[in-house]
């Protein structure tokens, strides 16, 4: 695991102009990931969690500061550049898994690689990250054959297909059960640890927190805290935890 | 060979809504088909006008003296008219070419007397260019190298009241700006089916007219081609081989009232292509617009994966052009049996007209309109589908593109 600077935020301020009002989301917020961090972003709702996630995730633009991601001025980047970044280094979960639904798992998963120009052993890599996390027996299913953890880890296989750097994690467990949240964050520690991705979980969720390295609260678009914990002991390797 | 997933997902994405698919393709299909169908009717009908002005004595070009196109004088003659009958036949593609030679007079029969047009011609070859003296129920035409003898139209023989071998008196007036006049024998009696042109038909042989009006040679002489769809062609062709002292006119210069009708209905008929088509369009643009309104946060989502605008674009006109196949299909499906059936059958506008007989200016049309069908529906239901389909995707894929994933995500959430 090396210490390399993945995020940058220097002072970062996010205004939404609803034209009416404006909503300040985030408000000077300042924080530095680094590579194979495990970092869960906790606050209440409205606090500016995602906002954070969608401007790391170069989906929006930040209002006021200084946003660096792998090196790149976030800010100052075209539309398409922003696109490319996400394709090649970031990775995406959101709650709602929100898989392809006319595609199967295998071609949710295949569609970034296609987006990436992978050639014709696509296929076979899309598989092998599907067996990975022991998804092999529903590679054909669509989402709506699946249950929502089956749909959860086909949608994190879709962010680790394209082998990012960064993996960003909006509510990843909300909308599942105790076991199957178990499950998929530890799986996404695995992949962590073993093929050294790092995390940033947008979360509510104690089971997530209890797995995080790292731990920062935001309260009112500001970091109130930002902590370091040792995280729950990790059982099993991908290769065991794929049979659950 | 595998679709790549790009292309699955368009196709899969349109069987998200079959109903909606279904119904946007019977839209670009009937679309399609109506269009097709109009086409051939009109490209048909144009045809037939074509070759009735061009059977109906005027040909399909006509060599002329210089100053015809501007006058437009009877009086006028070819010089050396046979030389030049003679290279125009020479020309490839020219089947058959007759002389012409007219004048107005009058014909008299006892106490009664018609003012008609006389036509000059050469009765060996004028049957081949005129049907309107093909049919001749009673008598014959007119032999070459008889002199004195006439053909005339049966209503015009009812108006004088002859019949066959009656002696006609015809008075011309001459070039000198005398009256000329002559003895012609009714040798047969031609009947077209049209009141209106059976009534002015009377041929005599070109020797006759030389002789009442004093002027030799003939004024015109009258071609057909083998392809009358390159008629442009003959006449830059024939130009090239002729001296300035003739001019080459094609029918639609003889019959400008007539051309002019065909180009209307052509025009009619584009116009009309053009508003089923653009209905066509908005149709599939509100389609393709609501499907992607429904797919917002997917977009946002692929575009959140590190999937470009380019890309985005191209799937939607995949879908549009995905499409526009079946409508193509579906289009011929429909368009082909009917443009074949007003080919074969035609569509029959006697009734119409209420019986009365088909003639215009001197030509003479068969009541029963058919299209034309061919190869060429083939490529045109695909260009006429994939056109409206293809465009009326470009909007809808734009404003896919321009879909702000950040925003679309939290709209949802």
């Amino acid at each position: 695991m090396t210490n390399e600077t993945l995020v940058e935020a220097k002072d970062i301020t996010k205004v939404y102009d609803t034209g009416k009002i404006e909503v300040h989301a985030l408000t000077g917020v300042s924080l530095t990931v680094c590579q194979g961090d495990l970092l869960a972003i906790v606050g209440p709702s409205g606090s500016g969690k995602t906002t954070f996630l969608n401007l790391v995730g170069a989906l929006d633009v930040a209002t006021g500061g200084q946003l660096t991601v792998l090196g790149q001025d976030i800010s100052a980047m075209s539309r398409r550049r922003r696109a490319d970044l996400r394709l090649h280094a970031l990775g995406f979960v959101f709650q709602a898994y929100n898989l392809v639904p006319v595609l199967t798992a295998r071609e949710n998963v295949e569609f970034v690689l296609e987006l990436q120009g992978v050639g014709n052993e696509r296929a076979w890599r899309a598989m092998e990250i599907l067996d990975q996390l022991g998804l092999s027996e529903f590679a054909d299913r669509r989402p709506n054959e699946m249950s929502g953890g089956q749909q959860q880890r086909v949608a994190v296989a879709r962010a680790v297909a394209s082998k990012p750097q960064l993996v960003l994690a909006d509510e990843p467990t909300a909308n599942l059960d105790g076991e199957n949240a178990e499950t998929l964050l530890t799986m996404m520690r695995r992949l962590n640890h073993e093929q050294d991705i790092t995390f940033i979980f947008s979360t509510h969720d104690p089971r997530v927190v209890a797995h995080a390295r790292r731990v920062v609260t935001l309260v009112d678009g500001r970091v109130a805290k930002d902590e370091t914990k040792t995280p729950a002991p990790l059982s099993g390797t991908l290769a065991e935890l794929k049979e659950k | 060979m595998r679709l790549s997933i790009s292309t699955r997902y368009a196709m899969c994405s349109l069987r998200r809504h079959l109903r909606r698919t279904i119904l946007a393709v019977l839209g670009i299909g009937l679309g399609s088909a109506v269009c097709l169908f109009m086409i051939a009717f009109v490209r048909g009908e144009g045809r037939m006008m074509l070759k009735a002005a061009a059977e109906s004595g005027a040909g399909h070009l006509r060599v002329v003296p210089a100053q015809w196109p501007k006058t437009r004088e009877n009086d006028l003659r070819l010089e050396d008219w046979e030389t030049i009958r003679d290279v125009t036949r020479g020309t490839e593609g020219v089947t058959v070419v007759t002389p012409h030679a007219r004048t107005e007079g009058l014909l008299a029969f006892g106490t009664r007397v018609a003012g008609v047009e006389i036509v000059g011609v050469d009765p060996d070859t004028e049957q081949e260019t005129n049907r309107l003296v093909r049919n001749i129920p009673e008598g014959h035409y007119l032999l070459a190298g008889a002199p004195g003898t006439t053909v005339i139209g049966r209503a015009l023989a009812e108006r004088l009241d002859v019949e066959i071998d009656d002696l006609l008196m015809v008075t011309v007036a001459s070039a000198s700006g005398e009256m000329s006049s002559a003895m012609l024998r009714i040798v047969g009696m031609a009947e077209t089916g049209s009141e209106e042109l059976d009534s002015v038909i009377c041929h005599v042989n070109l020797e006759d007219v030389e002789t009442l009006t004093g002027r030799t040679g003939a004024a015109d002489l009258t071609a057909m081609v083998d392809n009358p769809r390159r008629l442009e062609h003959f006449v830059r062709d024939l130009s090239e081989r002729l001296s300035d002292d003739y001019a080459v006119v094609t029918w639609e210069e003889i019959m400008p009232e007539l051309a002019s009708g065909v180009k209307v209905d052509e025009t009619w008929t584009r116009l009309t292509v053009a508003i089923v088509m653009i209905v066509v369009f908005l149709g599939i643009m509100s389609a393709q617009l609501a499907a992607v309104l429904e797919r917002r946060r997917e977009f946002a989502v692929l575009s959140a994966v590190g999937m470009r605008g380019g890309r985005l674009i191209r799937v939607m006109l995949a879908e549009g052009l995905i499409l526009g196949l079946f409508g193509s299909v579906l289009g011929l499906m429909f368009g082909l049996p009917a443009a074949y059936y007003v080919a074969t059958q035609g569509i029959d506008f006697t009734e119409m007209y209420g019986g009365a007989d088909m003639a215009v200016s001197n030509v003479l049309f068969d009541p029963v309109f058919k299209g034309d069908f061919g190869w060429w529906l083939i490529p045109l239901a695909f260009e006429l589908a994939l056109t409206a389909t293809i465009l009326s995707s470009l909007y809808p894929a734009w404003f896919a593109m321009r879909t702000d994933p950040a925003a679309a995500l939290r709209v949802e959430q």
